[in-house]
């Protein structure tokens, strides 16, 4: 439970990253540590009304409500099921530091990807949208799909689908 | 002061600056509805004052040139040389509105620059030219004021200039004041000739104190400014400095008088008073001798209207000042400048109590233990009484809000060749300050709108058979646990069939779309619908109404507009009373928990729908029919345990009721708001979150919009996919 890392510093150097692994949906992916505040235990996540799939609820963060995110869902995937080794990933998001929680079907490991180890996203043949991608980190013979944490969780972006959701149930 | 402590208080000055004005500008708006009221004129001119003092204490000596000029034309009208006119009002108000923009280049920390310059020489001729004087020199620190008492002549001997004899107190940097500064600042207001510093308060070095002042100054001022002036610059240390103002040609027995009511040794300062001139070493001597005679002394009050005539009535009103200047004092003391984030942090802290409380009356309850319960419930008393307490320091009464729409209806209504009185009331309801700050734009809107479209021009009026003053009311009340506000005129309302013509002309509705009279007015906060033909500098450009409502709604609040063809318009906003924490009355359904506004609940009935798992469109209560929001169905939640029994709890909204059909009540319980932040912005009929005792996190919902969406009468289909 306990927080992985709290650096108010600028993003790594081009040299290197170090990055949390994790599995959504049977595919493995990575995150830049530095945005990422801790992980815990799935716990009870309140569910919102009205709210696309992709955006679970929220829950209570020792006080704070903080809302959860399918990772699965948001990539087009069914929803992630609850199971023993389900996470949710707390990461910082946007300018204000506003923290959303990742629902993942099991956290993996950290470690540090020297930058030549790391491929620029391919144009076609990704499982997620190309403009998540911020990166594909090799890891001896596998690849791993570094996220760009900024566009997959554009609170905006994320809005936006949720107000054509509802108004999308307002008239349907 | 070290510039830490100076910035902080410059911000404070600020502040208080924009408060002052405020009341100068109160003050000059009464004055013009009664240009008799002394005690407006002394409010405003008090106003101009304290500005001034303080600009002098930062040295804005533009801010202190330019109030000073004020200063002496509002003096002029204390004193009965010129008489209150609607136009001098109006130009009293725009170098108040010029202060104000001085005020702004101090916060930017810059010098104001050209223009504003410029702006402020034209008020300062222009308000020459209206009191009949010749337009001041450009940097007009010092002014002109007629002759006033104290130069009493008589057999005069002293010099021609003022002596000040200022001792201050061990204090006086402790808190925050440098003796420099109000010597920098007499220096505006004239030349000094002469300061010598008295340094015989300072102890032997190793009893000195480096915090503590020890001086005293012997100033010579050569200015034509009056006592009160000069006394005005030391007002900031009033209570921590002896202070004796010699005016210019004083007997020497005044300045003997001075020797006697000073601390320190009566030769040295007979020697300062000799060598700058104001007494000769024979009168001095003399002097001396007299005080040993005369033992008490009698107070300068008397002596002065002894020895010179001066009239008693001046010296009351000279007590009558202090007095005054004292109660202000006094009146200050009893409020607390507290820093906004202190007390967020505070609510903040009480909102964990409140939950932390919960969780423990929930475990008493679990344990059934009588005694336990007993201290959990006396404990939930005291927290509910804290949150109280708590919250009601941020509230504030909405008076303040309204009070600056006194000015932009006179102003605008003037732009527009319309007569409108305004009408407040309800200026004592409290609300929270967060709410307050925002509410003050939406508002504006409003308020200009009514008077630009919403009143007629007098013509119209006179041919429709009203009165040709137009008039426009404000007023904020409480109504079930959220606070009105409505925006009324008794103009010639909404035009429905214009509006409908530019609704269909925008592309909102169609030529064949029929909307009730309701729908219609909707439309007005429809984006990019403006019914004015003619765009005016004030309103009509299509933005406004939506952007009112925007407002209105990211304040948890709501915005309706009822309109009466040719007798007017009234504008209801109602708002939350506070962000932070309510009274809640816990629901569950499905299993999920949900929390309505208490204030909004008037009674809960039972549902028997036996196990129907169907809730009907109406309920049959005392023979009125009640409508029923089923939440399961209109959230789409998960059916569960249909068979049980429902219950129905009647709310109350805007005049409106209804029933919300749930599975379980838990009844009262203390809520603190948490915002569901910006993620979940578009979403409606909920406004927030909470957390529970069990720290499961329940949703808030928000009646006037539960009630509208479930009034589109299209039940919500689940939106998640069952992919």
């Amino acid at each position: 439970m306990g927080e992985l890392i709290r650096q108010d510093c600028a993003a790594a150097p081009a040299e290197s990253l170090q990055l949390l692994t994790f599995v959504v949906a049977g595919e493995m992916y990575a995150l830049g540590i530095l945005r990422i505040r801790e992980i815990i235990e799935y716990g009870r996540v309140t569910t919102i009304p009205m709210m696309p799939a992709f955006i679970r609820g929220v829950i209570n963060l020792r006080g704070r409500v903080v809302p959860i995110i399918d990772l699965a869902a948001r990539f087009g995937a069914p929803p992630v099921q609850a199971a023993r080794r389900t996470c949710i990933v707390i990461v910082e998001t946007g300018e204000e530091r506003f923290d959303v929680g990742l629902v993942v079907d099991a956290v993996c490991e950290v470690l540090e990807l020297p930058a030549e180890r790391i491929e620029p996203a391919p144009a076609f043949g990704a499982r997620v949208r190309t403009d998540f991608i911020r990166g594909m980190g090799r890891i001896g013979e596998q690849f791993v799909v570094i996220l760009d944490e900024q566009r997959v969780l554009s609170i905006e972006e994320m809005c936006e689908l949720a107000r054509l959701a509802i108004d999308g149930a307002a008239v349907g | 002061m070290s510039g830490m402590n100076l910035e902080a208080a410059r911000q404070t000055f600020i502040e208080e600056a924009r408060e002052r004005l405020q009341e100068l500008e109160a003050g000059l708006l009464a004055l013009e509805h009664d240009p008799q009221d002394g005690e407006w004129l002394n409010a405003v001119f008090r106003a101009a004052h304290t500005i001034k003092g303080s600009a002098g204490l930062f040295e804005l000596d533009v801010i202190v040139g330019f109030t000073h000029r004020v200063e002496t034309a509002l003096d002029r009208l204390r004193s009965g040389e010129q008489a209150f006119t609607p136009a001098l009002g109006a130009l009293l108000l725009r170098a108040g509105d010029h202060i104000g923009l001085l005020l702004d280049a101090a916060v930017a920390a810059q010098e104001p620059d050209a223009a504003l310059l410029q702006a402020g020489q034209a008020l300062l001729d222009e308000l020459a030219r209206a009191l009949g004087e010749a337009p001041p020199p450009v940097p007009a620190a010092a002014g002109t004021l007629p002759e006033r008492v104290e130069r009493s002549g008589g057999a005069a001997l002293g010099p021609e200039f003022w002596h000040i004899s200022v001792r201050f107190g061990r204090e006086v940097l402790r808190n925050g004041m440098d003796p420099l500064s109000f010597i920098r600042y007499l220096g505006t207001l004239g030349r000094l000739l002469r300061v010598a510093t008295v340094t015989d308060g300072l102890p032997a070095l190793a009893d000195f104190d480096a915090e503590a002042c020890y001086l005293g100054f012997e100033i010579d001022l050569d200015s034509p400014v009056d006592r009160d002036t000069i006394a005005g610059a030391f007002e900031f240390v009033a209570d921590d400095c002896t202070l004796h103002i010699l005016p210019p040609r004083s007997l020497a027995a005044q300045y003997l008088e001075l020797l006697r009511a000073l601390p320190e040794d009566d030769l040295r300062i007979g020697e300062l008073l000799v060598n700058s001139g104001c007494l000769s070493r024979v009168e001095l001597e003399q002097g001396l001798r007299r005080q040993a005679e005369v033992q008490p002394s009698p107070p300068l009050g008397h002596i002065l209207v002894d020895q010179h005539g001066v009239e008693p009535a001046v010296v009351d009103e000279a007590l009558r000042r202090q007095g005054q200047v004292r109660e202000r004092k006094a009146a200050s003391a009893r409020f607390l400048r507290v820093q906004a984030e202190h007390l967020d942090a505070l609510i903040d802290q009480v909102g964990e109590l409140v939950i932390a409380g919960a969780a423990v009356a929930l475990l008493a309850q679990k344990h059934a233990d009588t005694a336990l319960e007993e201290a959990a419930s006396t404990l939930s008393r005291l927290v509910a009484g804290i949150r109280d307490s708590a919250l009601q320091l941020r509230m504030v009464p909405i008076g303040e809000t309204f009070v600056r729409f006194q000015r932009i209806v006179r102003d605008v209504a003037h732009e527009l060749g319309k007569e409108i009185t305004l009408q407040i009331s309800g200026e004592e309801t409290e609300l929270d300050k967060s709410v307050v700050e925002k509410i003050g734009d939406p508002l504006m809107h409003l308020v200009r709108n009514a008077i630009d479209h919403g009143i007629e021009p007098v013509e119209t009026r006179l041919a429709r058979g009203k009165p040709a003053s137009g008039h426009l009311r404000l007023d904020a009340f409480h109504d079930s646990g959220s606070l009105v506000i409505e925006v009324g005129d008794d103009g010639g309302g909404l035009d429905r069939e214009r509006i409908r013509a530019k609704a269909i002309a925008n592309g909102l509705i169609t030529a064949d779309h029929e909307l009730d009279a309701r729908g219609l007015a909707e439309l007005i906060f429809a984006p990019g619908l403006s019914t004015s033909d003619s765009v005016t500098q004030l309103s009509g450009r299509g933005v406004g109404m939506d952007v009112v409502r925007r407002n209105v709604e990211s304040l948890r609040g709501s915005v309706e507009v009822h309109s009466t063809p040719g007798a007017g318009t009234v504008f209801r906003i109602r708002l939350p009373l506070t962000l932070a924490i309510i009274d809640g009355f816990l629901l569950g359904c499905s299993g999920s928990r949900f929390v309505v506004p208490l204030d909004s609940v008037v009674e809960c009935v039972e549902l028997d729908t036996a196990g129907a798992g169907v809730c009907p469109p109406y309920l049959n209560l005392r023979q009125h029919a009640l409508p029923l929001v089923c939440l399961r169905e209109l959230f789409g939640l998960p059916a569960g345990g249909g068979a049980r029994r429902a219950s129905v709890v009647v709310v109350q909204c805007g005049g409106r009721r209804a029933g919300i059909v749930v599975d379980e009540l838990f009844g009262e319980f203390q809520t603190v708001i948490k915002p569901l932040g910006p993620l979940f912005a578009p979403l409606r009929a909920i406004s927030g979150s909470t957390i529970l005792g069990s720290g499961e996190v329940a949703l808030i919902i928000d009646i006037a919009a539960l009630v509208q969406l479930a009034a589109q009468r299209r039940p919500v289909l689940p939106s998640r996919s069952p992919a």
